[in-house]
């Protein structure tokens, strides 16, 4: 089954949306996302695909023309990064408002100033109220598998919205790994064209007005359709992430994935390339007699809180690693919505905030083992402790 | 068939209700392109004068009788390009994929879509109504408003005398683009309007074509609506919007204008002119002097 084959993340990304058979891809090069534009501008330019390739001049027309796209019926790819998703804000949360389905993949990195090309997750995370779903990875091939299952959630009647798949810039992006990457019939098999009625299409036979001026009322109306949507995702994601292991053998658990959690006392909550030294950490850590566990958030938007509570039930200490800052609070943004998902934590469980990896700078297998300890250490103390920031100089 | 007998056939696209002032330029253009294109027409109008006159929708109703969207002030082109493509894979180029967008959504923030759909020769028709500044918003400046206007942005105050820059002129850069058809068009020439409307609609089927059509505003310019075509006629006949096209890289002046009136008298009773200063009026004068030997060098036979 499938082609066992050595891929960068980005690569990974292209392949898999090359699988995807989309009408159109509108991309413009950035830092460290280029590599998934010129693999698919190759598939493209030597007939391997079947795509429209549009070479625009900016982010902002990148999502532009995919939108104009889809809104004419097709299935849609770009690609981007950090200054690129910030250029590209206006048409981005537009894709969602418009309930335009589509996959775009995000080599996340840092946001500038300081000036930095480097990995990071304040740029896909800065975006999390535009109405995407956004899921991040942490091994290139749960990125092949993400961008196809993208497709389906994106797709499906009760979601009908643009899906996310991150990875980080440069850890992932840019290092290889081994992948299995599926045939086309495979995918083909899994993921059917896109049908002519999936989401309205502009037409002269039959005319409307997309997206007319819109009062008040109705538009909260169309507000709550869409959060409505975004809850209903959490069982498309799971349902899907079942689909898939039944079509290829592998499963991701959904929105979280728990990782020796079971009788664990102490939890750290990883997102993205840093859930492989989280996993490590947990390994070591139990081997010198701590009972530790980890969950790796996957999808944080929808976000999973009825499952991160119940996976948190009757633990007692809790660190989650945001490699993002939420301004104002001093803290990492995934912790804060984590605090808001568990609203007695602040009896029950010892916990708090942990910044990392910011700009590219590490967090090594020392930093996690390190609060591990402290966690263990103070897991009879409930109520929210320092924020913790791995600053290795 | 004359160019009378067409619109008198052609069935009017814009439903009833559509609230542009009396005298627009604007809904003149958006009618008679429409009743052109026909049918079988896809348009995006983002902000801007035609949008607020509720062409795009308004109160669970289409302003217009044919698929309309209304794209960010800033990704017309783009937009569009998107779905132009999409057209033609589905094999159904018979489609005309038409924009109108006021001079900011082309002119300022659109300028880069614009640029590179153009540079890309996407299967569009652009059009520009050009009346000089954001009329919709309270006729604020814009980069095609020209020198010495009153705007809300530049007022004729005791320090600053109104706008203090000449007018960008976009249809000679997009010329630049190696775009299928390039033309300008007024109101105040109908017959040649409908021609490059037509001719511009056969080019989008090749590659990118754009018109940008001079388009008077009685409500920001300040002056009485039943005179917008006497001004149209009055900026061609002064220079200041010369007639010209370009078809597949051959430049043409549609309109010789072998005795031109002079630019102080095509502003007067124009309220946004009213504070001019013979320096500024020469400035104008100089500019449009020096465009019209430009256009009439590029319409040369060799």
């Amino acid at each position: 089954m499938g082609t066992k084959k050595v891929l960068t993340g980005n690569y990974a990304a292209a392949e898999a949306a090359a699988l995807c058979r989309p009408d159109l891809i509108a991309a413009y090069p950035i830092t460290p996302q280029s590599s998934v534009v010129e693999h698919l501008a190759e598939f493209v330019h030597n007939g391997k695909i079947d795509a429209n390739m549009v070479q625009v001049e900016s982010e902002h027309s990148a999502m532009s023309v995919v939108q104009g796209a889809a809104a004419g019926g097709g299935r849609v790819f770009t690609a981007t990064s950090a200054q690129g998703l910030a250029l590209m804000y206006e048409p981005y949360f537009r894709m969602s408002t418009l309930r335009l389905p589509m996959v775009m993949a995000i080599a996340t990195r840092e946001m500038t100033s300081p000036e930095t090309i480097w990995s990071g997750q304040q740029d896909a995370i800065s975006v999390r109220d535009a109405g995407w779903i956004q899921m991040f990875c942490d091994s290139n091939q749960e990125i092949v598998d993400m961008v196809i299952q993208g497709y389906m959630i994106a797709e499906d009647q009760r979601v009908l919205l643009p899906v996310n798949v991150c990875y980080d810039g440069f850890y992932s992006s840019h290092l290889t790994e081994g992948v299995d990457l599926p045939d086309q019939a495979e995918v083909d098999a899994f993921l059917p064209p896109m049908t002519e009625d999936n989401h309205p299409v502009m037409d002269p036979e039959n005319p409307f007005a997309l997206d007319p001026l819109t009062a008040g009322p109705l538009m909260m109306k169309y507000r709550k359709n869409h959060l409505d949507a975004m809850a209903a995702a959490l069982d498309v994601i799971e349902e899907v992430d079942r689909k898939f292991a039944a079509a290829f053998g592998r499963s991701y658990g959904g929105a979280i994935e728990e990782y020796r959690c079971e009788d664990a006392d102490v939890v750290i909550m990883t997102i993205g390339g840093m859930t492989g030294t989280g996993k490590d950490a947990v390994d070591v850590a139990r081997e010198q007699g701590i009972r530790a566990g980890l969950i790796k958030l996957r999808f944080i938007r929808p976000f999973p809180a009825k499952r991160i509570a119940k996976a948190l039930e009757g633990k007692k200490a809790l660190f989650v690693i945001d490699r993002s800052v939420c301004f104002g609070w001093s803290q990492g943004p995934m912790y804060m919505e984590t605090k808001a998902a568990l609203a007695d934590a602040k009896e029950r469980l010892c916990h708090f905030s942990a910044i990392g990896g910011l700009g590219g700078a590490d967090i090594s297998l020392e930093d996690m083992l390190g609060v591990i300890r402290d966690l263990e250490r103070m897991k009879e103390e409930p109520g929210e402790k320092e924020t913790k920031w791995f600053i290795n100089d | 068939m004359s160019y009378i007998d067409i619109l008198r056939e052609a069935e009017d696209q814009v439903t009833p209700g559509m609230s542009a002032c009396q005298g627009c330029g604007g809904e003149l253009i958006l009618r008679r392109l429409l009743q052109i294109s026909g049918k079988n027409t896809i348009i995006g109008i983002p902000p801007g004068c035609m949008a607020g006159a509720g062409v795009v929708g308004w109160n669970y109703a289409n302003g217009l009788k044919i698929p309309v969207h209304i794209p960010l002030l800033d990704n017309t082109a783009s937009f569009l390009s998107g779905l132009s493509q999409m057209y033609r894979r589905k094999g159904r180029e018979d489609v005309n994929i038409v924009a109108m967008a006021g001079d900011g959504a082309t002119a300022d923030c659109g300028f880069q879509s614009l640029s590179a759909a153009a540079e890309r020769g996407e299967h569009m028709l652009y059009v520009c109504y050009d009346n000089e500044g954001y009329m919709n918003t309270g006729y604020q400046r814009s980069s095609t408003t020209s020198l010495g206007s009153r705007t809300s942005t530049t007022p004729i105050g005791s320090a600053i005398n109104g706008k203090t820059q000449q007018q960008k002129y976009v249809p000679l850069i997009l010329a630049m683009h190696n775009v299928r058809y390039c033309a300008t068009a007024s109101p105040s020439h109908m017959a040649d309007m409908v021609a490059k409307i037509q001719k511009g609609l056969a080019a989008s089927k090749e590659g990118f074509a754009y018109l940008h059509v001079f388009s008077p505003c009685p409500t920001g310019w300040g002056y009485a609506p039943d005179k917008s075509i006497y001004y149209a006629r009055r900026a061609v006949k002064s220079n200041m919007f010369p007639l010209w096209e370009m078809d597949n890289g051959v430049f043409k002046l549609n309109d010789q204008n072998r005795s031109p009136i002079p630019i102080r008298e095509f502003v007067q009773g124009i309220g946004k002119f009213k504070a001019l200063t013979d320096a500024e009026i020469d400035a104008l004068q100089e500019m449009a002097d020096a465009r019209f030997a430009l256009l009439k060098r590029l319409a040369e036979k060799d």
